[in-house]
């Protein structure tokens, strides 16, 4: 009796140690956090969605994903076709270029730090969160045009894509492939430009390059004497990038007439005071991003020092910050601009060349994982 | 149980009887409240209409349009019979905007049953301002922050002026240490706190411009840096909070 009842436990032990075993290894383990993940206090604050922490397993996925041209419908184009990492993840184009060869109406937007500054996406600020970008250039019919369904379908056929999702996520859907997208620009962190180097005691800006960060923080106020390039008013002194509260990261800068003003972020909240606001961009590595504004207009920094200087175009929603500052106690002339010197306005640009960060631009973390495969 | 001498139960009933006692008369925890400040934005005593040519300018020529109006209040402190409570890392930007007349500053976890003073200050303390950590709703990464060698705005206000057809920009940026104000409310009477208290404030717009000094903003059009300009407005913003009735 004794007996017969030691070997019934036994064999229960066995097969649910047998059963147990096979669902552990059916399950993937879980995944790993990313752990030398570290950024400059003077960043502040971010937030990462709660439903998608940030891990190796999907960063690795999100990286092959972001530089695989079977995301695109005819599999020719992938996100690094227009996000080029040695241009800053930007294409050098005016603006973005399209299946057959046309134009689109917006220029491809520079990927850094995208963990802080604004929680909208896109110039027009449509995306809610990098998730939501991260599937519509894939749907757009000019630009990836490519079926969700079908993309599953094609990745659900690699083995790789299988393992790599298993391993990140679980299954393979176009939910988790924006969720590895957007790990993968969210770890797209640049903080080894001069600037930062400064800010952390490492290194000393030259006089110039001194000069023109004076310029870059100050608002000018003609009554105290006080000469300001105005760049902060819209640009953070830290990231350079637009502001994170509310739509404040947005704004008018002053490119059109009132008749010609493009919608902007009015075309998402039907706000007529927000026609022609469009996402204040930051500067890290704006020296590469040339050609310059939403739509790749001004050619090169020097021009785009000459419209905030004497170019601005007024119309009924330009920042009042824009139309107020000016280096001139009485303009004598009838143009709104800033009236800095030349060489103030050189002075700002040797600035904003400190913001050119060569290790982010070459970092092999975030190159194209397939070239080794091929 | 059995064994238990009569003795040993009385002493046992006795101490029970003392613990009850005890926990009768004990001072309870104050059970955790809540209050929400409200502050309700306006201008001569309407709800205060965004990016419209919709006010006169009060000592001036000209209307003018409201594009942006927050503020920082900070250090809130709320005192009542059972003691005093003073917000940690209190700083709040109170910000409107059109659709967003009103905005709440809530404070949970109060450790009072009631209160019949509150006070708070327009602006931020010296410590702060000189400082880049984020605290509450400080971030030197923000529109609020001028730089880290010149600290943050007070108050903000921008807009524009029509004047002879022309749009002029109006550009308010006030702050520096000696333009904190310090506001004390006093309650007719002690009110208690609940889980849903509240207290409703009025922010009248034009107190900035028609408040213990009267302002033209066609002769002024903006004010950032100078001192003597900045402390007028500073005077005039000092009395542009008000409770109203709830």
């Amino acid at each position: 009796m004794a007996r017969q009842r030691w070997i019934a436990t036994a064999a229960a032990v066995v097969a649910i140690g047998t059963g147990a075993s096979y669902v552990i290894r059916a399950l993937p383990p879980d995944p790993t956090p990313v752990a030398d993940f570290s950024a400059p206090f003077v960043f502040g604050r971010f937030s990462v969605p709660q439903d998608n922490p940030l891990t190796e397993e999907a960063f690795a996925l999100g990286r092959r994903l972001f530089y695989d041209p079977a995301l695109s419908g005819g599999n020719d184009r992938s996100c690094a076709t227009c996000h080029i990492q040695r241009l800053a993840f930007t294409d050098g184009l005016p603006t973005a270029a399209g299946l057959n060869g046309e134009s689109l109406e917006f220029s491809s937007m520079s990927l850094v730090n995208l963990l802080w500054g604004q929680e909208r996406f896109f110039w027009d600020g449509r995306a809610l969160s990098l998730e939501q970008q991260a599937l519509l250039p894939i749907e757009n019919p000019q630009e990836m045009a490519q079926d969700l369904e079908e993309l599953v379908r094609e990745l659900k056929g690699s083995r790789q894509y299988r393992r790599m999702f298993r391993q990140a996520y679980g299954e393979v859907s176009s939910e988790n492939i924006a969720r590895a997208l957007a790990t993968f620009m969210r770890m797209l962190i640049s903080a080894g430009s001069k600037y930062d180097r400064f800010l952390r005691g490492e290194a000393v800006l030259t006089e110039q390059e001194e000069l023109g960060r004076k310029l870059f923080m100050a608002h000018p106020d003609t009554k105290v004497s006080l000469r300001g390039g105005n760049c902060i008013d819209c640009h953070s002194q830290f990231l350079t990038s637009g502001f994170r509260d509310g739509l404040d990261g947005f704004s008018n800068n002053g490119l059109d007439k009132d008749v010609d003003l493009p919608a902007g972020l009015m075309a998402v909240t039907g706000n007529p005071a927000h026609k022609g606001f469009f996402k204040v961009p930051t500067l890290r590595n704006i020296a590469v991003t040339a050609p310059y504004m939403h739509d790749g207009r001004l050619q090169t920094l020097e021009d785009v020092m000459d419209h905030y200087n004497g170019g601005v175009v007024v119309s009924p929603t330009l920042s009042p910050l824009i139309l107020e500052a000016d280096n001139a106690a009485s303009p004598p002339g009838s143009f709104v601009g800033l009236r800095l010197t030349d060489s103030e306005k050189a002075a700002i640009i040797a600035f904003l060349h400190t913001l050119t960060d060569e290790a982010f631009l070459s970092d092999a973390r975030f190159s194209n994982p397939l070239e080794g495969e091929l | 149980m059995s064994g238990m001498k009569p003795i040993h139960i009385n002493v046992l009933l006795a101490f029970l009887l003392a613990l009850t006692v005890w926990h009768a008369f004990r001072k309870t925890d104050p059970p955790a409240s809540q209050l929400r400040l409200v502050f309700q934005a306006e201008a001569n005593g309407q709800k205060l209409v965004f990016d419209q040519f919709h006010y006169k300018n009060p000592n001036g020529p000209g209307q003018f349009r409201v594009q942006n109006f927050r503020f920082y209040i900070s250090n809130i402190k709320l005192s009542g019979e059972d003691g005093t409570y003073l917000e940690p890392d209190s700083y709040h930007l109170v910000r409107f905007g059109a659709g967003n007349e009103s905005f709440a500053v809530e404070l949970n976890n109060i450790p009072l049953r009631s209160y019949s003073g509150l006070s708070f200050s327009i602006g931020i303390d010296e410590q702060a301002n000189a400082s880049i950590e984020p605290r509450g709703d400080l971030d030197p990464n923000s529109q609020m922050a001028w730089n880290w060698e010149v600290g943050y705005k007070f108050v903000v206000f921008e807009g524009s002026l029509i004047l002879d057809d022309a749009i002029l920009p109006l550009v308010y940026h006030l702050g520096f240490d000696e333009n904190r104000r310090d506001l004390q409310f006093s309650l007719p009477a002690e009110e208690q706190l609940s889980s849903t208290s509240a207290k409703n404030f009025k922010v009248d717009v034009m107190e900035l411009f028609s408040g213990a000094s009267a302002f033209n903003m066609a002769q002024t059009q903006s004010v950032k840096f100078d001192r003597q300009d900045a402390r007028r407005l500073a005077e005039n913003y000092a009395g542009m909070i008000s409770i109203a009735g709830n």
